[in-house]
């Protein structure tokens, strides 16, 4: 369907006359064609044009405000209307699908997109579905899938302000990797949404650890003697004498050095720190842990025990290198125990895959990180390096990512957003957020600013290494995307064998 | 009241003799403790046997002592474990059970898909006990998933729970790649919950449950249980009733059959002679009167191979010197050729497990998902394990497995 003609233009900024009985919207997806070539485009702007200068427009609408006359112009559809700013983004040459470097001839006809279009959009194996693909604001029944092991291994960013749908995104995300054997993903869910959700699927891959009182779900228990002290760098800003005092503590006591320091434990040899620096220390690590020290005993209430949950990290890290989603419930733990707890998962699958001479075979694994500016933020990482800007700098070559959730990426420094191959951009109001984005992004959407701004709940852009192009999505709401994987209830009776029934 | 705690006797597990007779050994000791602690009656959490259907001289052994804990008036309450469980229902527990001689606690009643767990009151007591069955591949969750709780947690009085399952949080790390199961999927608020599966000992008061316990099996069941645990034991517990409510105190006890003595060599860069030499100056003055001596060797050996080691020397020394048994792992010890090779040092179900889970999904049957096949697999292996019991026709042996696997498989 004809939707203008291309008159005049640069390269990326080409201009169409729009025909007078058709709409084209900002972001629209359309097709400049003619007999010899097929350039896919996207509107970034639209602006009014007219034949007739600006003095007769305003004479024009003086008469008809003031007069209250019939007047009616001559062709009004031939002199007035609106001139539409598409950029030039695929070749859809017939041998071979291409970025786009040429302009389309002159009057070549602007139409809408069709599905049949769009065929080099279907990717291959270890599918990772992001959304429908959109044209402005109308979405179409065309899956966007990105190479899904490729994709997590290389980070993934989820920039939008609160309520555009990054909850959803996310938790569709999460529902679609949740059967895929390519990777297992560990999700640090700080408002415990998504279990409620997954667990529709009733997967057997979905592994789910709450203190919450739900039959079935593992209870977080971590065992003291996992803890290391690097595990706290980034996480809990000791000064450097009382990160000295745990090192050596870790030398001396080797898995007993928290008991030990809480004990008050002498030190061997010629070593000493100053009494307060190992009171501050003790205390903190007290008041962190969740633990009661009372008659020279240390009792534990909180998640931390000395006598349960020796194999609860390494049985996380199992699940993940089976290819498992794990979930675990934050939301009743503060954002230091959140990120302590993310913090020892994360260094052992790391150092595991790091290990590994040959890793291949196993599952990508990713990390989903809300908020991610608690461990990635500029201000944390000028104090020192910690766990998770290690596997944002180097974790693709060892196929462990991040998925990095936030609502404020220009705390991110930038050579962490760089790294982050692709972005799921959701709507964001603010210019500097966007300013962020934009320069990071793996295509140019130095027009897009304003698109991005008017991006509607569930409406996104993908910038990634992977895609051909920034694609514009729609994300579909998620009891609508589930439906299609909802089992049947399985009524048949079940076999209690074994049991005395009589 | 007191009660005695016992799991995982595995009485008939071992294949040489001299140690599966210490297996019954074991189970003698722990019955003649109790009678002498005047316990009101004995928990046996599961795998009393380690198979359903137990050699009869083995049998006849365990018997005699449960008879013998008949006479003095104690009751036995059991559960079948994951070893001396059978899907089609032929196991010596419901022997014995019909005989009376012990009383299975695994008692439920199933409304439509939910199970609701009936309770056994002791006579004596009053103490109320129900349990689960354990199953091969941990497939028990599927029936903790259908329980009906609120009853169970309701119902007043000193209650007991018998279950045979490993749970995720306490599991040690050396047990890691065991199946377990969350603490979730007990039903809370009983006052004592009796494990076994698990060989390892641990007890644990936890917020909303109650005494959480694992004695260990009665007598270690492999070469690394020797090893690592030496000896068996069991708990007896002692319950006081008190203003604030129902106090259990437990004391473990172990059971001493034999002593033991571990030889563990470092053959790194070593030849065979020297290891030999090595072996031989370790036992030198040393007498092993009713001494299970185990020898492990690990690394990469400098030349030859193990096989190069004269271990008949080394055990006819062994023996000469009054060695009850002497048994040998050399599963860690390589030949520099071969020393890719990764050999498990782990017991045998260790080794079978690692290749279940290496192999799974490599073939699809029906819409099994990898822990389906997993723990399928394992109840395969297990029901596949079964031996023609003596007197047994081949055509009722060939019925009672095709029954056995027909129930696996649900075909």
């Amino acid at each position: 369907m004809e939707k203008g003609k291309v008159i005049s233009g640069e390269y990326g900024r080409i201009i169409v006359r729009q025909k007078s009985s058709k709409d084209i919207e900002l972001g629209e997806l359309l097709i400049a064609e003619n007999d010899s070539s097929k350039i896919l485009t996207q509107v970034f702007d639209l602006q009014y044009g007219s034949q007739l200068s600006d003095k007769n427009l305003q004479l024009v609408s003086g008469l008809k405000l003031e007069e209250e006359n019939d007047l009616e112009m001559m062709d009004p559809h031939l002199r007035n209307y609106t001139l539409a700013f598409l950029k030039p983004m695929i070749d859809l040459s017939p041998d071979k699908t291409k970025i786009c470097k040429k302009l389309p001839k002159f009057f070549s006809t602007v139409r809408e997109i069709k599905e049949e279009d769009l065929k080099f959009l279907r990717s291959s194996s270890n599918n990772f579905f992001v959304g429908n693909l959109r044209s402005g604001s109308k979405t179409m029944d065309v899956p966007i899938s990105l190479p899904g092991e490729k994709v997590l291994s290389h980070h993934i960013l989820i920039p939008g302000t609160t309520g555009r749908g990054k909850s959803v995104l996310m938790s569709n995300l999460l529902w679609d990797s949740l059967d895929k054997d390519y990777c297992g993903i560990l999700v640090l869910d700080p408002h415990d949404e998504y279990h409620e959700k997954l667990k529709k699927k009733e997967s057997e891959n979905l592994v789910y650890y709450t203190s919450k009182d739900e039959p079935g779900a593992r209870s977080l228990k971590i065992n003291l003697k996992s803890i290391k002290p690097y595990h706290f760098e980034g996480v809990v800003n000791f000064s450097d004498p009382q990160m000295q005092a745990l090192g050596i503590y870790y030398k001396q006591f080797g898995e007993k050095w928290i008991e030990s320091i809480l004990l008050e434990k002498p030190l061997q040899g010629n070593v000493s720190f100053r009494e307060d620096t190992i009171a501050v220390v003790r205390r903190r690590l007290l008041h962190l842990l969740g633990l009661e020290f009372a008659n020279n005993q240390i009792s534990c209430k909180s998640i931390f025990s000395f006598q349960a949950g020796e194999s609860t990290v390494s049985d996380i890290c199992s699940d993940l290198r089976q290819g498992n989603t794990v979930i675990t419930d934050t939301s009743s733990f503060s954002g230091t125990v959140e990120l302590l707890i993310g913090s020892l998962i994360a260094h052992s699958i790391f150092n595991q895959y790091k290990q590994m001479k040959n890793n291949d075979s196993k599952p990508v694994i990713s990390i989903v990180l809300e908020e991610a500016p608690r461990v990635l933020g500029k201000e944390v990482l000028e104090k020192g390096s910690n766990v998770f800007a290690s596997i944002a700098r180097e974790g693709r070559k060892f196929k462990v990512g991040l998925i990095a959730i936030t609502q404020l990426p220009s705390l991110i420094p930038r050579e962490v957003l760089a790294n982050m191959n692709t972005k799921i951009i959701l709507g964001v109001e603010m210019k500097p957020e966007r300013q962020a984005i934009i320069e990071s992004a793996a295509q140019d959407l130095s027009d897009d600013d304003r698109n991005i701004a008017s991006l509607d709940k569930g409406e996104a852009i993908i910038s990634s290494n992977f895609a051909k192009f920034a694609v514009p999505v729609s994300i579909p709401f998620f009891d609508e995307f589930i439906k299609k994987d909802i089992k049947e209830q399985d009524t048949s009776k079940k076999d209690f064998s074994g049991m005395d029934l009589s | 009241m007191k009660f005695a705690h016992i799991a995982d006797c595995h009485i008939g597990g071992w294949r040489d003799p001299k140690l599966t007779d210490a297996s019954v050994k074991a189970f003698e000791k722990a019955v003649d403790k109790s009678i002498s602690e005047n316990v009101n009656f004995m928990i046996i959490a599961g795998d009393l046997f380690n198979t359903a259907l137990p050699p009869v001289d083995r049998l006849k052994s365990a018997v005699q002592k449960l008879r013998h804990l008949k006479d003095n008036n104690i009751p036995v309450y059991i559960i079948p474990g994951s070893h001396d469980f059978s899907a089609s229902g032929k196991t010596m527990i419901d022997v014995l059970a019909k005989a009376g001689l012990v009383i299975n606690v695994a008692k439920a009643e199933q409304d439509e898909n939910n199970l609701k767990l009936k309770f056994t009151i002791d006579k004596k007591t009053g103490t109320k006990l129900t349990g689960m069955v354990g199953k091969k591949g941990s497939l028990e969750k599927e029936y903790y998933e259908a329980l009906s709780r609120e009853e169970l947690e309701k119902e007043p009085g000193y209650k007991i729970f018998l279950f045979h399952s490993a749970l995720t949080e306490f599991k040690p790390s050396s047990m890691e790649k065991m199946d377990s199961h969350p603490l979730s999927l007990l039903p809370k608020k009983f006052n004592y919950y009796a494990g076994g599966h698990p060989h390892f000992v641990f007890s644990r008061e936890e917020e909303n449950f109650g005494l959480i316990a694992y004695p260990g099996p009665l007598f270690p069941n492999n070469f690394k249980e020797i090893e690592d645990l030496e000896r068996g034991g069991f708990y007896i517990a002692e319950v006081e009733q008190t203003d604030e409510g129902y106090r259990t105190s437990i004391t473990h006890h172990p059971i001493q059959i034999f002593n033991i003595h571990k030889i563990k060599i470092d053959g790194d860069k070593k030849t065979p002679t020297e290891i030999e030499a090595e072996i031989k100056q370790s036992i030198e003055n040393i007498e092993f009167n009713n001494t299970v001596v185990t020898i492990r060797l690990e690394g990469i050996l400098e030349s030859g191979k193990p096989s190069d080691i004269d271990f008949k020397e080394i055990f006819d020394i062994l023996y000469n010197k009054s060695a009850y048994f002497v048994m040998k792992n050399t599963a860690g010890l390589k030949t520099k050729e071969f020393e890719e090779i990764n050999i498990s040092t782990a017991s045998s179900e260790d080794t079978e497990n690692k290749l279940i889970k290496e192999h799974l999904q490599e073939i699809k049957v029906s819409d099994w998902g990898p822990e389906t096949e997993e723990a399928k697999t394992k109840q395969l292996m297990h029901a596949l394990s079964f031996e023609k019991q003596e007197g047994e026709t081949n055509k009722s042996y060939e019925t009672r497995i095709k029954q056995e696997l027909d129930r696996i498989i649900e075909f």
